[in-house]
């Protein structure tokens, strides 16, 4: 699995660089060249998958980025403080400078209130308002997840809590890590290259090149099942999950190489097909996820 | 401009990409920018492979997609049981040209972006590959009825 | 003197809750717990492909997302009438146990320790004002360098789910008949090795801080109670092998234990804001449709119960049906028991690893029938947990859900009975209004999932303020 010696450079150096930038930035920040900024996670109309994904990252981990890296002012799924006080400390940081990374869709049906993510002033705070009072200010927006960036499963059809992008609210770019849940490394890459660097390269999509540039079909490490027409029958069978309703081919993101939970597997390499939950549309576009009756002559 | 010709062009143009990309490839340094070049030479060396593979089965198939006679004419009813389904093959038109999406890789399952086989995608094709050479890689059958 | 109390967020649970509360000369004498957050999974899945229920149905939850993977699988196997080799059971209930063990050690230590330790207050993540902290400093810095530690060993949970189900949050690995991939030797030992850190961390720290908290803050054993009626759909249960290593489906109300009869469930609407024919319905009736206009009605929080009765779920639910654990029943034995239950769950995974045979494959080309009914219940991270879906013309007719939080915190039928949660904050002192920690303290105890409740939310009262945003 990943104490492979002799694997592709291309693929080793894309697992190393997520440390490498995380390091430098560690480093910089030690030694005063770099300021620590500070970093609001937002939590909208989501199911918290992505605030648990950064969980299980490592090199670097939450551990890293919250006594490291970043100043975390808000996280409603780890912070201490609750009710009115965290409420305020959120809405506090708006005259500062901040990051803001977003978890969850944005709900809008009557007026945002499908999805109230506390009280301030004895005044509910929707997700909608939280988003507009926030994202226009932020130094960066950064879209965690199939919901942050496309709605996702949250507005799956017939989206009952009308749930929209949080580009659809906002007027200004985001930056867009779609998958579900977002891999930690592609949040801990993108945020460590903003804070040395300033804004990654974006596709037209405004995904990070970095790790959104290229199918996983094409790296897929089954693709010469592909080639050869040789297709799994079922769920567990080691070859290639096309027939059955794979969506790798038309997903771009580095998933093979990089797997997840420390790279030990990934839902190819658990004899499943991909169900191109780091693509745009998805579920709605990406579904049906198992397809049992397809091309295949019986 | 003729199917060939378009192959032609678009031959042209990944290769002279590919040569822009090694040339890139000597002069950096950094290992993210080294990455995301070899990622590019991937993308267009599998450009060039799918360009060859239709001038190949455009050649074995003996179906010329610029002579609709020559070929089969389906009628709607007919596509519609080339439905990816039960062991049914997946066709779609675009444009009065009927395809094999069988085997395609982006037809996963027999289905794409939420659309089913069977139809006429001529509308949806415009709005979502408006530009792109795709058709020109994609296996011919048919053409529908006038 | 009367007072009203509002918490809103309740952070460190999953998903968003209000605790709405009265207070009469310092005890809370009503109190309304209120889930903001409504997505609708129920009506969502109407029209899709039974297969896809499997991975669809985890969205409704990032932290638990495998219970719902056990639910629809089961659901689906129960509708098409498939049996599963013990050899599935196994792995999958593996999968469903590192879950377990994830969330317990997070719920533990990121969810409910920050109420009772003072974590490094120049992190501006953990700077709060706190009270009523009563650790001596040395035992305090000790928890709280475990708060780190423990990330790493939560992770490493995940890192075990994922070996056998392909990645976690959302794994693809739990389905029909068992798990998608087969187990390996190289797997089996890697798995042992991620367990064996793991149960190290549980026996030699997370047991012993648990103690710790509960020696420095024992009035807690007599707060938070609730109603002492319990309910557990089983889990880690019926193998043709090994018999039940964990817990059969059983209540307990009356100081009686009785087997559970899945015909005595109902949801109740009286006061969520939906209407229906009917108030009270089981769980194959109706699904519900949204009525915010309802009088009297509080939130949208429905109401389960059982033989007409609000029953709690959750870790201390079943240790105290299988008897692992009768010391009482209160905010505190709730944490006990879930920290005591990672224990358990720890050594039945270990059972369970001991038995796998690598290189089984489980899986066969399934087809769908054109109508057939199918229910899932199951024993969850939090609780009980019941699909029940309905499959006509080989899509997903109708879904219900009843999830462990929609036990725990629900809402009220025509009896004005509150919901379990709501009856643990019912009585209890406030030392401090201006800091009622006590309630956090206690509602924390059931480990709210409020993304799963997938709840409503309007107060009409509230519309004004949100139209100035608007």
């Amino acid at each position: 699995m990943k104490n492979k010696t002799n694997s592709c450079p291309n693929q080793s150096e894309k697992l190393k660089l997520i440390s490498m930038l995380a390091n430098k930035a560690i480093a910089s920040i030690k030694n005063g060249s770099l300021k620590k900024r500070n970093l609001v996670w937002l939590e909208l109309t989501g199911c918290s998958g992505n605030i648990i994904s950064l969980l299980d990252g490592v090199n670097p981990g939450f551990r890293n980025l919250a006594t490291q890296m970043v100043n975390i002012i808000y996280d409603n799924s780890l912070m201490v403080a609750d009710g009115e006080a965290a409420m305020e400390k959120l809405f506090s940081i708006a005259d500062d400078d901040y990051i803001l990374l977003v978890e969850g869709a944005v709900a809008t049906k009557d007026d945002g209130l499908y999805n109230v993510i506390g009280q301030l002033n004895g005044q509910p705070v929707t997700a909608y308002r939280a988003i507009n009072e926030l994202g226009p200010k932020a130094s960066y927006v950064i879209a965690m997840g199939a919901c942050a960036c496309d709605g996702g499963v949250t507005a799956a059809k017939p989206n009952p809590s009308h749930a929209v992008s949080i580009q659809s609210v906002l007027n200004r770019k985001v930056i867009k890590l779609p998958g579900c849940p977002c891999h930690p490394d592609w949040l801990m890459g993108t945020l460590s290259y903003i804070l040395l660097y300033g804004q990654p390269e974006l596709d037209s999509k405004d995904r990070p090149t970095m790790f959104y540039s290229t199918l996983i079909h094409d790296i897929c490490p089954r693709r010469p099942f592909f080639d050869q027409g040789i297709f799994a029958e079922k769920l567990g069978d080691k070859t290639c999950m096309f027939k059955i309703g794979c969506r790798g081919p038309v997903t771009p993101v580095d998933c093979p190489i990089r797997k997840w939970n420390q790279h030990v597997n990934w839902p190819i390499g658990d004899d499943s097909p991909c169900i191109g939950c780091a693509q745009f549309g998805f579920p709605d576009r990406m579904e049906p996820f198992i397809s049992y009756n397809t091309t295949r002559e019986e | 401009m003729s199917e060939q010709q378009l192959y032609n062009k678009d031959f042209e143009h990944i290769i002279s990409e590919i040569n822009n990309t090694i040339d890139s490839l000597y002069l950096t340094k950094n290992c993210y920018d080294k990455n995301k070049l070899l990622n590019n030479l991937r993308r267009q060396i599998a450009n060039i492979t799918m360009l060859m593979q239709n001038n190949r089965i455009n050649t074995d198939s003996m179906i010329d997609p610029k002579n609709p006679t020559a070929s089969k004419v389906f009628t709607p009813a007919e596509l519609a049981t080339y439905t990816g389904k039960d062991g049914n093959l997946a066709y779609v038109a675009v444009n009065g040209v009927v395809y094999d999406m069988t085997n395609v890789a982006a037809w996963g399952g027999a289905t794409h972006f939420g659309l089913t086989p069977g139809k006429d995608l001529t509308g949806v094709f415009a709005s979502c590959h408006d530009g792109q050479p795709i058709l020109s890689t994609l296996p011919v059958v048919g053409v529908m009825a006038p | 003197m009367s007072e009203r109390i509002v918490i809103n967020p309740v952070t460190r649970i999953s998903g968003f809750l209000e605790i709405d509360t009265t207070v009469d000369n310092s005890i809370v004498s009503d109190a309304q717990t209120k889930g903001l957050l409504f997505r609708g999974f129920e009506k969502m899945l109407t029209g899709r492909s039974p297969f896809d229920a499997v991975y669809f149905t985890q969205r409704i939850c990032g932290i638990c997302s495998s219970a719902h993977a056990m639910a629809s699988t089961m659901a689906l196997e129960d509708a098409m009438d498939i049996a599963v080799p013990d050899q599935g059971k196994y792995l999958r209930d593996i999968i469903h146990g590192c879950e377990y063990l994830q969330n317990h050690i997070r719920h533990f230590y990121q969810y409910t320790l920050p109420d009772f330790i003072k974590l490094p207050q120049n992190n501006t993540l953990f700077a709060a004002n706190q009270t009523d902290l009563r650790l001596p400093k040395p035992k305090n810095d000790l928890i709280a360098l475990h708060y780190l530690d423990s990330l790493e060993i939560s992770r490493s949970a995940h890192e075990m789910l994922a070996i056998l189900g392909g990645k976690a949050p959302h794994n693809h690995g739990i389905f029909i008949g068992g798990i998608t991939t087969q187990a390996t030797k190289e797997k089996i030992s890697r798995l042992y090795s991620l367990l064996h850190n793991i149960k190290e961390f549980i026996d030699n720290k997370m047991v012993p801080d648990a103690q710790t908290i509960a020696h420095y803050y024992q009035d807690y054993f007599d707060m938070g109670r609730g109603y002492g009626n319990f309910l557990s759909f089983g889990c880690f249960n019926n193998y043709s092998q090994l018999g039940t290593l964990y817990l059969n489906p059983f209540t307990y109300h009356d100081d009686v234990k009785q087997a559970l009869d899945p015909d005595k469930i109902t949801e109740n609407i009286v006061t969520s804001w939906y209407t229906d024919q009917t108030d009270t319905f089981t769980p194959y009736e109706t699904i519900a449709e949204p009525d915010r206009a309802k009088s009297q009605a509080y939130s949208w929080v429905k109401a389960p119960r059982y033989d007409g009765l609000p029953y709690e779920s959750g870790p201390l639910a079943r240790m105290w049906l299988s008897g692992e654990y009768r010391h009482g029943i209160s905010a505190m034995d709730r944490t006990l028991a879930r920290v005591f239950e990672a224990k358990k769950i720890a050594e039945i995974i270990k059972v369970l690893l001991s038995n796998l045979i690598p290189g089984v494959d489980l899986q066969q080309k399934y087809t769908i029938p054109d109508h057939t009914v199918g229910k899932g219940l199951i024993d969850t991270t939090r609780g009980a947990l019941g699909h029940w879906l309905k499959i006509e013309n080989k899509v997903i007719s109708f879904y219900q859900l009843i999830t462990p939080t929609t036990w725990n915190l629900s809402t009220r039928t025509g009896d004005n009975l509150p919901g379990p949660g709501e009856k643990a904050l019912i009585g209890t002192r406030i030392n401090d209004t201006a800091s009622p920690i006590e309630l956090g303290r206690i509602i924390r105890s059931f480990d709210p999932c409020i993304s799963c409740a997938t709840h409503l939310y309007r107060d009409g009262s509230l519309v004004n303020s949100v139209q100035i945003v608007s």
